[in-house]
């Protein structure tokens, strides 16, 4: 089975480099979407070995992370892995995530970072709580990580996403899409890893409460 | 009991719009938890339509009791769907904008996998 990682980046040059290395030994390409960086973003990823395609225009991660599915599928994936380029997920758990979509057991595999025992701060678990009773609230469905950007799309979740939300309410439109072709799901806890880099780049309240209002929103008017 | 225009076309706007919901449905457009959310406010509207008494429930909690405010109250409703309405045409937009730079951006890998 042919796997892709997909990776969305906008700034990442302090990280990307040490992301694409530490994926690369468990897929077949990595695939860094450069959503419009001004900085050495792009030059980076490809250096470490990675193949990378270009916004011109910063367009948010959901955008960019559908871009880089439709160029996985370009490119004959079976398997699509997502993770973002901040270097919170730790690569070694993508075997871990792989096992359900390569034996068949589940179409899309959700990670956990609140399944492990994990240094996470308390304002990061609020926001994530908030994050999941709102995607409860706009699909019907509970998933116990709905915000994580790590992720594994099993062979039919890849022939049929279609992300249509371009920021963080994307992660919420995954959800809804995996009870709209009801995909097979498995939930698998993992590591994470929040250093001040990390949490600087999470989204600020006012971010979080605009995403919310989009999802909602959405899910009444679709 | 008189009844009026709204009385009957509100209920009948409500139906269209329920059946168009479970129409969305069915074409795999819209999920059922959705449709339920849907069918839930629309049978709201209908219902205050039908027994506008049931109002009489929301005056204790707003304190909408006049003539007036019930104009004032509307007002704040109308505005509501206008920036309603906005808000659809700017996701809309962005929309667009992402598939003009998602094409822009995946042109150059169908052309390097074609040459492959």
């Amino acid at each position: 089975m042919r796997k892709i990682a997909v990776i969305p980046a906008y700034n990442e040059e302090r990280t990307i480099e040490s992301v694409v290395r530490g994926v690369q030994e468990y897929v077949d390409i990595v695939l860094v979407v450069d959503d419009g960086s001004t900085d050495r973003t792009p030059m980076l990823a490809e250096a470490a070995g990675a193949k990378v395609i270009r916004h011109v225009e910063n367009s948010g991660s959901g955008a960019a992370t559908m871009t880089g599915v439709q160029a996985a599928r370009i490119l004959g994936a079976d398997i699509v892995i997502t993770l973002d380029a901040d270097e919170q997920h730790d690569p070694h758990d993508i075997p871990l995530l792989l096992q359900p979509a390569e034996d068949g057991s589940a179409d899309i595999v959700f990670a956990n970072r609140f399944g492990r025992r994990n240094l996470i701060p308390f304002i990061r678990c609020l926001f994530n709580a908030i994050g999941n009773i709102i995607t409860f609230t706009a699909t019907g469905r509970w998933v116990a990580d709905s915000q994580c950007g790590f992720k594994v799309f099993g062979p039919r979740a890849v022939r049929e996403l279609n992300i249509r939300m371009s920021g963080f309410e994307f992660c919420t439109e995954i959800v809804r899409e995996s009870v709209q072709h009801k995909w097979r799901m498995a939930q698998i806890p993992v590591k994470v890893i929040y250093s001040e880099y990390t949490l600087a780049k999470g989204q600020s309240f006012a971010g979080g409460v605009k995403t919310a209002l989009k999802i909602l929103l959405r899910s009444f008017i679709r | 009991m008189t009844i009026t225009a709204y009385q009957i076309l509100a209920p009948l706007a409500s139906i269209v719009a329920i059946l168009y919901a479970w129409s969305l449905v069915f074409r795999h457009r819209k999920t059922v938890w959705e449709a339920s959310i849907w069918t839930i406010f629309w049978c709201g509207i209908a219902a205050i339509a039908i027994s506008p008494d049931l109002l009489q429930h929301l005056t204790k909690v707003t304190g909408v009791q006049k003539r007036e405010n019930a104009v004032f109250v509307s007002s704040i409703g109308i505005l509501f769907f206008i920036v309603f309405y906005l808000v659809m045409r700017l996701e809309e937009l962005e929309q667009r904008q992402t598939r003009i730079v998602r094409k822009m951006a995946l042109k150059d890998v169908e052309e390097r996998a074609e040459k492959q």
